[in-house]
């Protein structure tokens, strides 16, 4: 029960707080919270939004929320996907592989090469305990400055007109999508793998070490459980994620490479994972909380001019509140 | 004499636990006032509350004739009270100069007035037979001079009264003989002491006056010199219990282990296990006895797996296992000293920590088999009588003896052949530290060797075939339970040769 409190509460308060920043520029809260709403869940567009957002949101939630369970901190996501989403293109734009091998190619490689950017600070945190919050945080920069300069360089397109884009990816490497929106085929494997990521973690023997590690270091020395396999497991496994994440974003969204693919949805991993307090369930409805946040931002940006800046103030928020509250419980 | 201090019907909850329950307490000046009860009885939060820290719900304090009421313990000390915790608060990098004066003002503030403290502290020193080296770090010194610091700090702020929380926990025998001998010389010169313990022994050496709680209630207050172990027993426990333990006499077996030529480092790299050589046999207990901080958590460390060696052989049933990891030394049950921080994840539920070795065993196909661990569970907790409300409850809201039987079904469960128990009954209440001993106990007569590392040496005696000590990092000669007593052991914990007994 107490474990609902605190996401519950802290949702609430950022929905006052920025309520309040809303009615300080002159817009009624309760009128903007209500068109948000209605946009975001009576259209079809609207909902097929939602999902095209909540997706790789759920991605990058596991990939904070897995590393979170053995006590890591896995700032990185953001560059893993963006890793991933090179990685992806790539594949796409040069490989010439046959239709039906495209796609599951795609994915392969956007997870490898998520794994091997998470790879970095693991090793560097298992072998050398250096702090994995600046390691993974300074790699996202080395990946979106290397996306950066590939859709500059080496990966313009020919038909671009000088934009930093590459070329549109051919058919067979684009996701399939439904009913006439942008809603595609990502959302189910998004899914698919939280539910999968679920039982790993919570029935399954490396699910338990993750558990040990992250309550208790040293117990789990002391029983026998190698803090360090544990270490670099759970964040490859994030990274994969995060990987996946951004070849979802190119393959159904973008069908391109071209910089600021992802509008933080790396970074907003981070209040998805720890609203759901690491739980992979629960981490899709918080991704959808999220998802929501930011169709309704941009809801409110078309409907009031407001920038869509508010989504990231809600965003860091809900942060603030959650880990004021969890230091509150800490106290008593 | 006239009393100095009175609380009055002094009630404090914490949520549904009531942990002083109408408490009367009344000390008169001069005197030396054991507090004596289990743990859990309310003996540090009654004073707790009379040094300010905690406020009490009902009930009032009259200190020296005036009622009060201190709202941190900067008023308590200003009032003229002082206390001395059982984890000591010092700051470990400064010096005792700079501990003493932290937080207080001498003339001149607020330039610090060298001179002026120097003679107070050398005054002090003398007339209450206090020595401290006053340029020394406090990281250097042993914890029988920290204690000494915490005891100047207090009276350098000119106390009537000085609470000492335990005081003897972390003392060895002859330490413990100085302390006393300069509380008696303190209230020589008025002040006046109290003296919160759980050992009978104590209370009936130093103090003056005992009172007694019990589940947060007082049971009553009697006149040292009017009283015997027997009654003060009945009145804490409320009823009668001899800890009349004994391992009975047994055969010894085939060596279990052996430890040839030791040598492992500290956190900061000194060697502080320094050559140590034993062994023990099936069904044999050896006791080191020695005051903690000696080498006693490397070596079991060392043992356990969990620390390097750096020179030297472990020779478990015959096979070298030097260095190996903790997976290779299954036949091993090792209860650490500091339970909480390195035997238990408190954060997981009571089943999760059962299983917190055997999950693996657990595996079908890819999955763990929840059904069997939960089954299993229950048989422990049953079999050890872990009393929790559930076994998916967190482990680390579990009393402290309930934590430690928690520990011990995981650990005896698993039909150890080397059982390493390192300070276990420390912390528990009477019936914790009886049903504690029992089971190392029937262990050892089942064929288990069992190395106990102790400071208690009541329990060392009772339980050990053989004995060792251990001061500095090495094995001060071991001995046969038969041939050993406690003043012999008392001098070598406390650094004396072999030769010179």
């Amino acid at each position: 029960m107490r474990d609902i409190i605190t996401p519950v509460a802290s949702i609430a308060a950022s929905l006052v707080i920025v309520g309040i920043l809303l009615a300080a520029i002159g817009i009624n809260p309760l009128e903007a919270y209500a068109v948000m709403f209605t946009r975001s869940f009576t259209s079809k567009f609207g909902l097929a939004e939602l999902c095209v957002k909540t997706t790789p949101l759920i991605l990058t939630g596991l990939a904070v929320a897995i590393p979170l369970r053995a006590g890591l901190w896995n700032i990185g996501a953001e560059g893993q996907l963006y890793m991933g989403a090179f990685a992806a293109s790539v594949i796409a734009l040069y490989s010439n592989l046959p239709s039906y091998a495209m796609l599951p190619a795609m994915f392969l490689t956007a997870a490898i090469f998520g794994m091997a950017w998470a790879a970095i600070p693991a090793v560097l945190k298992a072998k050398f305990d250096l702090n994995e919050i600046l390691s993974t945080l300074l790699l996202n920069y080395v990946a979106i400055y290397w996306v950066e300069y590939m859709v500059y360089g080496p990966m313009r397109g020919k038909e671009v007109y000088n934009f930093p884009y590459t070329d549109l990816f051919p058919d067979a490497a684009t996701l399939p999508r439904f009913f006439g929106t942008r809603f595609h085929l990502g959302f189910f494997i998004a899914i698919i793998i939280a539910i999968a990521i679920n039982h790993i973690v919570n029935k399954t023997d490396f699910g338990f070490s993750l558990r040990v590690v992250g309550a208790n270091p040293k117990a789990a020395d002391y029983a026998g459980i190698s803090r360090q396999k544990v270490i670099i497991y759970s964040m490859l496994l994030g990274g994969m994620f995060a990987g996946m994440a951004g070849m979802i974003e190119v393959s159904g969204i973008q069908l391109r490479l071209r910089p600021l693919i992802s509008t933080g949805y790396g970074y907003a991993g981070i209040p998805v994972a720890l609203l759901a307090s690491g739980n992979p369930l629960l981490v899709m409805a918080s991704a959808a909380l999220f998802g929501f946040l930011y169709v309704g931002g941009s809801v409110l940006q078309t409907t009031y001019s407001v920038p869509v800046s508010i989504v990231y103030v809600f965003q860091s928020l809900i942060v603030l509140f959650i880990i004021a509250g969890q230091s509150l419980r800490r106290r008593e | 004499m006239e009393t100095l201090l009175e609380m009055r019907n002094i009630v404090k909850r914490f949520g549904n636990l009531v942990a002083n329950d109408h408490i009367d307490f009344e000390v008169r000046r001069g005197e030396i006032h054991g507090l004596l009860g289990e743990n859990g009885a309310g003996k540090t939060t009654l004073m707790n509350i009379l040094y300010g820290i905690y406020q009490p719900d009902e009930g009032e304090i009259i200190f020296e004739g005036k009622k009060v009421r201190f709202r941190s313990p900067k008023d308590a000390i200003s009032a003229g009270i002082g206390m001395v915790h059982q984890h000591f608060m010092l700051v470990p990098r400064m010096n005792v100069f700079q501990n003493i004066v932290l937080g207080y003002r001498t003339p001149h503030d607020p330039l610090i007035n060298q001179k002026w403290v120097e003679e107070r502290v050398e005054a002090l020193s003398e007339k209450y037979g206090i020595d401290v080296a006053l340029y020394e770090v406090i990281m250097n010194l042993s914890v029988g001079e920290e204690q000494r610091v915490e005891i100047l700090k207090a009276l350098f702020r000119d106390i009537k009264l000085l609470i000492l929380d335990e005081p003897t926990a972390v003392l060895t025998p002859q330490e413990v003989d100085s302390l006393f001998y300069a509380l008696k010389s303190m209230t020589k010169s008025g002040l006046t002491i109290i003296f919160i313990t759980h050992k009978l022994k104590e209370a009936l050496k130093v103090t003056d006056r005992i009172t007694v709680l019990r589940r947060g209630k007082k049971v009553g207050t009697v006149k040292t010199s009017e009283t015997n172990e027997r009654e003060l027993t009945r009145m804490m426990v409320g009823r009668d219990i001899v800890l009349d333990i004994s391992k009975p006499p047994r055969e010894f077996g085939k060596e279990v282990l052996r430890v040839e030529d030791l040598w492992v480092r500290d956190e900061r790299g000194n060697y502080a296990v320094k050559g140590v050589n034993f062994s023990i046999r099936e069904g044999e207990i050896l006791g080191i006895a020695g005051v903690s901080g000696n080498g006693q958590r490397e070596l079991e460390e060392a043992i356990a797996g969990l620390r390097k060696v750096e020179k030297g052989r472990i020779i478990l049933d015959g096979q070298d296992i030097t260095n190996k990891g903790v997976m290779e030394r299954e036949s091993i049950a090792y209860i650490p000293e500091d339970r909480i921080g390195v035997g238990l994840a408190p954060s997981l539920s009571v089943l999760e920590n059962l299983m917190l070795k055997d999950f693996k065993r657990y595996r079908k196909r890819f999955s763990l088999d929840f059904d069997e661990m939960e089954k299993r569970a229950m048989e422990l907790i049953e079999e050890f009588s872990v009393k929790t409300p559930s076994i998916h409850s967190a482990a680390g809201t579990l009393s402290g003896g309930n934590i430690q039987r928690l520990i011990l079904a995981r650990e005896l469960s698993r039909n150890p052949k080397l059982i390493i128990a390192s300070q276990p009954t420390r912390g528990l209440d009477v019936a914790g530290i009886d049903f504690v001993r029992r089971r190392l106990i029937d262990a050892a007569m089942k064929g288990a060797a069992v190395l106990l590392i102790s400071e208690d040496l009541d329990e060392v005696f009772q339980l050990s075939d053989k004995i060792a000590v251990m001061y500095e990092g090495e094995i001060r000669g071991v001995m046969d339970r038969k041939r050993a007593n406690y003043e012999k052991v008392g001098y070598l914990m406390a650094g004396g040769l072999e030769v010179t007994v």
